[in-house]
């Protein structure tokens, strides 16, 4: 599985558009773009001269330096947000033609390999706008700590060595930690829908994400200490139950993180957390 | 976390899992007899044990049918078995919309197979509502101005009287009655469907599959057992749709009446059906 | 809450967040200030591992201390030597905290954790999460620091930049007590009152334009320190690895494992062939390396890769297509070989360039990767006090030292890794005291999380008991004043988009473009003094530009293009710092190298370069200090010349 996988989709068709790129043609981007929270969208085309091995983040800067619209009125540059540029940070996702992934890792070769061809930019829809293309993720770090993501240690200072772990167990826990908390299995996610209000965030569906987050940590020796209350989160509303099964996630993970795994994991959690307590009396 | 916190989740969490749960057990459970009870009007043939003179293969099917038709009928606690079904049904019906209204479909973006299967859960759940709701109301509660040819169906004369309806008429295809054909392909289509996608993922939800093999695997068999469903389900329609009507009346009669020749277990059946008939009718 | 006095955090990369936490855990209220999310922060992109000694190093003769010698020996002697010894000796240690924290570090098949050979010692002492152990440190520290956030411990300020820090007080007594700070949402700039502030703001790797860095990694904020009055020290000394991907936007790493593997580095020999490689020839290919050192050919050791590489594109123009890129060729080899041998690293190369390694040579140059230098810091010696340096230690010598805490830093001295302003500290790869003229790989890392845990302490220790007026009692009009200045700084920028001559050379992007490729070129690889003399001008010349900077965007809201024109003008300042600096040290020790004195000069140099803001003439003005020594004495830097020394040659795949 893992990311050949998670980019199948059109994998093909995107490797048959770089063998046929064209060299210095330019491209035109559409951008959706809004000044800021409740204020009114507007689409903006620019043309953006393609240079070797140009992806998306390229193409801002260049609109960052240049920017005038196709229509030759000048405009503000394009906000937006990025930091590592290696696909290993989270920061630069938005939706490319209508489809959720990062920029910084979308070439141009792949989907705009010929002279005038149009790439389309849009903000995250699961999340509201900041500025432009920059949207404001706060609930998806909300969520990990809804579901208590983290090792309950007990102090920084020295204490020895960790618990002991073998291979396989590390090798698990590693597929799902490399999570960059990006939102692509949100954005998605048919279950996960918008909601701009912070308060009923912790009743909302909470997304693979967190899930697989929360998997994460049941898996840790000293992390499963707060497995309790972890699926008490995630037994509640908008936790594991609310998922469908629509496994749009797992698709668009640009880590290939097994999140359907994880969903069915935590599912079986579920089940025994609630007969567990039932059978302790509990309410 | 305040008690009070508490028992919604657990509240939560018990609507959710009995909302899949019901969706397996009565309802799926049901409908898997359902299916092979009325796909009985295709393959009754192979049961020879309501053979008597004269009987063809087409005979013996009706006669199977009439007869599956009549055991369900009188069945003892048939009123709780109703009720409790219904109940689930409305349980799975009412919990199942709202659940399905919290989502946004976005197959349009993301064309995946799983997608387009959650997507197609919910759609076949609205549908198989509906549909669910014509069935019983038609046959089960009698609101034959909503068949075509105003047939009235009766469980003493089951598969003549389901033609008809499936029809609209006795003998030939109304246009209406292509339309309640094709309607009811559609609708137990959708029915089957939702269940096997629904074992499916209950199986994920429960924690049953869990890697992505497992899932895989269960996912061919659910689709093996929906496609055994499908044939059932197809069957039946065919079987009745081109049922020979005259004939299927005449095998009911053949039924009611004492020239039908009975085993002994059977023959009980047949005694009580006779008795039920004048209440009944 | 008990303690009313408050710790400001600047940066949330390994550095701050360690020291979030260790301060917070003390019981002080910690206000957490980054530009991105702190899990979004640069530490996320390294790879390769994190060095400490280990129990299996140390039972082959191993030991904390050798680690130490090892970093002194790869920093070429100008690190502070009592903060790398306590830092080598914290190493086991801060690992077993990590790996209390559910770091998934590799495991052996017994369940121990795993370990991998690095650049710059012979024993195993690399501890690692497969291929993104920054990415999973980062990741475990952002989780402690989400659990103290949310019992309130920690306040986060996220998308919050950080503008000045407030000094109150002149001269010796100058003191930090709060910092300026502006939403990047809303642009609201604030001050905020602290009893210390801790800047941990990491590298300034887009100084040099297109670096191996994160865009936010712009050096802006120790600019801003060090224009504030905070001295900047061995800002020459900047980390260029020598393969990476150059990028229409970033280069990123490629490892060197490539190359010994069998790749081979070569450009067309006739300058500005445009041919495709390979409709190239051999006999028209110049294989630099082969033809330059026969004998090692492309396995020459890394500085010497990358000054040839260097020197062929940037001195030569024979880059390729006129570019400064190089091929870095394997398509001779076998696919299926290279697949199972290098897959991981093709693939990177094929996502980011779009290209097949395995069919297409790939394009590689080096790129700049890391910043030794930093603000100046100081600290307080610890018990390890020879009556004479060290002269030489071979592994298997006896250890001159125990590895409990305190020997190499008094722990919880009040000045431990403070700068020369007093409540003003710097940490992790800001600051400037661990890594000398050149970091081992690994030891970055470290050295980040060693200064949160074991500095952080210090922080806590100043703040109760340094004696000082609480800073919510200092005047308001200390504060006012720092806002105003920033405030129109702000609103000068703002206003000009109004200028309006629309003239290229006043866009900040270009005026950025610019520094970077004269950075780029003058103060890498290869420097020279005439070299760096025009680089100075050219800087005079974007500063002049700078001044009439028009800006591009006048939103009050999510003013993205300010935030950058502003950092534009704070990076101008550093290279200009990194630059002189690097022209007054004449000689060549570890990642600075002069043509014009290629030889480590110990009597003149061995001094760390200070560099200091002269607010009036707007200028650095270096001088050069006694590096802090006393344990270990000066020797040559010989290995990786030395071709016997297999183990300090070896670059294992990853390493970074
Ligand atoms: C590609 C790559 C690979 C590497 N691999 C390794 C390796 O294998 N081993 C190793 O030891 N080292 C490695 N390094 C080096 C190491 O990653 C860095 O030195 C280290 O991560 C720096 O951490 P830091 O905490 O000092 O700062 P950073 O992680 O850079 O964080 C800086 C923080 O400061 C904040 N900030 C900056 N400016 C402002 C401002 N003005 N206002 C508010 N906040 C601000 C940022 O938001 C960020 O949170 C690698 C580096 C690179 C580039
Ligand atoms: S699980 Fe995958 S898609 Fe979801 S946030 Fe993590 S990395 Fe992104
Ligand atoms: S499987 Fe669950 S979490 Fe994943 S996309 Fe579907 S509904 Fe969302
Ligand atoms: S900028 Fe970090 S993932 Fe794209």
């Amino acid at each position: 599985m893992s990311e050949a996988e998670a980019y199948s989709y059109d994998a093909d068709m995107r490797k048959a558009n770089r063998k046929q790129a064209v060299e210095g043609r330019s491209v035109i981007f559409k951008i959706k773009r809004c000044d800021g929270p409740g204020k009114p969208t507007r689409w903006e085309s620019f043309k953006v001269p393609i240079e070797t091995g140009a992806n998306v983040i390229s193409s801002l800067n260049w609109i960052a330096a240049n920017p005038v619209t196709v229509e030759g009125t000048k405009t503000t540059p394009v906000v937006w947000d990025s930091s590592c540029l290696e696909e290993v940070c989270g920061a630069c996702t938005m939706l490319i033609n209508g489809r959720v992934r990062q920029s910084c890792s979308c070439l141009i070769d792949e989907y705009a390999p010929k002279e005038g061809d149009t790439i389309s930019l849009e903000p995250m829809g699961k999340f509201p706008v900041i500025r432009d293309l920059w949207v404001d993720r706060q609930r998806l770090f909300s969520n990990l700590t809804r579901v208590k993501a983290w090792v309950p240690i007990d102090g920084t200072y020295n204490m020895g060595a960790g618990p002991k772990e073998s291979h396989e167990q590390q090798q698990m826990r590693y597929a799902l930690s490399e999570c960059m908390s990006c939102g692509c299995c949100l954005e998605a996610c048919p279950q996960f829908t918008k909601e701009e209000d912070e308060s009923k965030w912790d009743s909302s569906f909470v997304g693979a994400h967190a899930i697989s987050q929360a998997r994460y940590f049941n898996e840790h020796e000293t992390g499963k200490q707060l497995k309790g209350e972890r699926m008490d989160a995630l037994s509640g509303a908008g936790g594991i139950n609310d998922c469908g099964n629509a496994q749009n996630c797992v698709k668009v993970c640009p880590k290939g993180i097994p999140l359907t795994e994880s969903i069915g994991s935590i599912g079986r959690s579920a089940t025994m957390h609630a007969i567990k307590q039932f059978f302790q009396g509990k309410k | 976390m305040s008690e009070n916190a508490d028992s919604t989740q657990n509240r939560h969490f018990l609507l959710r899992r009995l909302h899949s749960l019901s969706g397996i057990v009565p309802i799926g459970v049901f409908l898997i007899v359902h299916l092979v009870t009325n796909s009985t009007i295709a393959w009754g043939g192979l049961n020879s044990r309501v053979d008597q003179e004269g009987f063809g293969w087409i005979d013996r099917s009706i006669a199977t049918f009439q007869h599956e038709v009549s055991f369900i009928n009188n069945m003892p606690l048939l009123l709780l078995i109703e009720i409790t079904l219904w109940s689930a049904i409305g349980f799975h019906s009412i919990l199942g919309v709202y659940y399905a209204m919290s989502g946004k479909g976005n197959t349009g973006a993301y064309k995946y197979g799983g997608n387009l299967r959650y997507a197609l859960q919910r759609t076949t759940g609205y549908f198989g509502i509906f549909f669910i709701f014509y069935h019983v109301a038609t046959l089960r509660w009698g609101w034959t101005w909503l068949i075509p040819g105003d047939a009235v169906w009766s469980h003493e004369a089951a598969s003549s009287t389901f033609a008809a309806a499936l029809r609209g008429s006795p003998e030939e295809f109304t246009a209406v009655g292509m339309v309640v054909a094709v309607f009811y392909f559609f609708g137990v289509s959708s029915l089957i469907f939702h269940f096997a996608n629904g074992l499916w993922s209950a199986a994920i939800t429960w924690g049953i599959t869990i890697s992505r093999p497992a899932q895989k695997r269960w996912g061919f068999m659910c689709a093996g057992i929906g496609a055994s469903l499908m044939i059932l389900a197809w069957m039946s329609i065919i079987g009745f749709a081109t049922l020979d009507y005259d004939r299927a009346v005449e095998v009911e009669n053949a039924m009611h009446g004492e020239q039908i020749h009975l085993n002994s277990e059977d023959a009980l059946d047949a005694v009580t059906l006779t008795g039920h008939d004048d209440t009944d009718g | 809450m008990a303690d009313q006095k408050r710790v400001i955090v600047v940066g949330g990369g390994l550095a701050g967040l360690a020291a979030s936490i260790r301060v917070a855990e003390a019981g002080m209220a910690v206000d957490l200030f980054s530009m991105v999310p702190v899990k979004r922060s640069h530490s996320v992109c390294a790879q390769g591992g994190i060095n400490a000694c280990n129990d299996v190093a140390r039972q082959q003769g191993y030991s904390e201390y050798q680690h130490f010698d090892e970093t002194l020996i790869g920093g070429d002697f100008l690190n502070d030597q009592h903060p790398v010894l306590e830092m080598t000796n914290w190493a086991p240690k801060i690992i077993d905290l990590l790996d209390r924290m559910g770091v998934p570090f590799n495991r052996s098949s017994e369940g121990f954790r795993d370990l991998r050979l690095f650049g710059g010692s012979l024993f195993k002492r690399t501890h690692f999460a497969g291929a993104t152990t920054g990415q999973q440190l980062l990741y475990a520290l952002d989780e402690q620091t989400r659990r103290f956030a949310s019992e309130g411990k920690i306040n986060m300020k996220e998308f919050w930049e950080f503008l000045w820090p407030i000094i109150e007080g002149e001269g010796e007594d100058a003191r930090c007590v709060g910092i300026v700070a502006q939403d990047m949402r809303t642009m609201q700039i604030q001050s905020f009152r602290a009893d210390a502030v801790i800047m941990a703001t990491g590298g300034c790797g887009l100084v040099f334009g297109k670096s191996t860095n994160s865009v936010i990694c712009t050096g802006g904020a120790a600019s801003r320190c060090y224009q504030a009055g905070a001295w900047y020290g061995n800002a020459e000394m900047i980390q260029v690895h020598p393969t990476a991907i150059p990028g229409a936007d970033k280069c990123r790493l490629m490892s060197e494992s490539a190359r010994g593997e069998g790749g081979r580095v070569w450009v067309p020999a006739k300058k500005g062939d445009t041919r495709k490689p390979a409709d190239i020839p051999d006999t028209e290919r110049y294989y630099i390396l082969e033809e330059r050192y026969p004998k090692y050919g492309n396995l020459v050791p890394r500085d010497i890769a990358t000054r040839e590489i260097f020197d062929v594109c940037v001195n030569e123009g024979m880059g390729i297509n006129g570019t400064n890129q190089v091929y870095l060729d394997l398509t001779h080899m076998d696919p299926e070989y290279l697949t199972e041998k290098l897959g991981g690293i093709l693939d990177i190369y094929e996502k980011f360039v779009g290209e097949d390694p395995r069919f297409n040579p790939m394009r590689i140059f080096p790129a700049v990767h890391y910043s030794m230098g930093g603000l100046w810091t100081t600290y307080t010696a610890g018990d390890y006090q020879p009556d004479a340096p060290i002269s030489g230690f071979k592994p298997g010598d006896s250890i001159p030292v125990g590895s409990e805490p305190g020997q190499g830093m008094k722990v919880g001295a009040h000045n431990n890794a403070m700068t020369n302003i007093t409540g003003l500290y710097a940490f992790g790869e800001v600051n400037f005291a661990y890594h000398g003229a050149t970091r081992l790989g690994a030891n970055a890392l470290l050295s980040c999380i060693f200064d949160g845990l074991c500095n952080g302490v210090s922080v806590v220790n100043y703040v109760r008991e340094g004696g000082h007026t609480p800073a919510a009692e200092i005047d308001q009009s200390v504060f006012d004043a720092a806002v105003k200045q920033e405030q129109d700084k702000h609103d000068n920028l703002l206003k000009s988009t109004s200028n309006g001559t629309g003239d290229r050379k006043f866009n900040p992007y270009q005026i950025a473009f610019e520094l970077g490729e004269e950075m780029n070129s003058a103060s890498t690889v290869v420097k020279t003094g005439p070299g760096l003399e025009k680089c100075l001008g050219k800087l005079e010349e974007l500063k002049d530009r700078y001044s009439k900077v028009e800006l591009g965007d006048g939103a009050m809201w999510t003013n993205q293009s300010l935030s950058f024109t502003r950092s534009v003008g704070d990076m101008i300042i550093i290279g200009e710092a990194i630059a002189k600096a690097g022209l007054l040290r004449e000689e060549s020790r570890g990642s600075h190298y002069r043509t014009d004195f290629p030889e480590r000069d110990d009597d003149k140099f061995w001094k760390a370069s200070v560099a200091k803001f002269n607010a009036s003439s707007g200028k650095s003005d270096v001088e050069f200090v006694e590096v802090k020594a006393g344990l270990v004495k000066l020797r040559p830097r010989d290995y990786g010349k030395t071709e016997s020394n297999a183990g300090a040659k070896k670059e294992p795949v990853g390493a970074s």
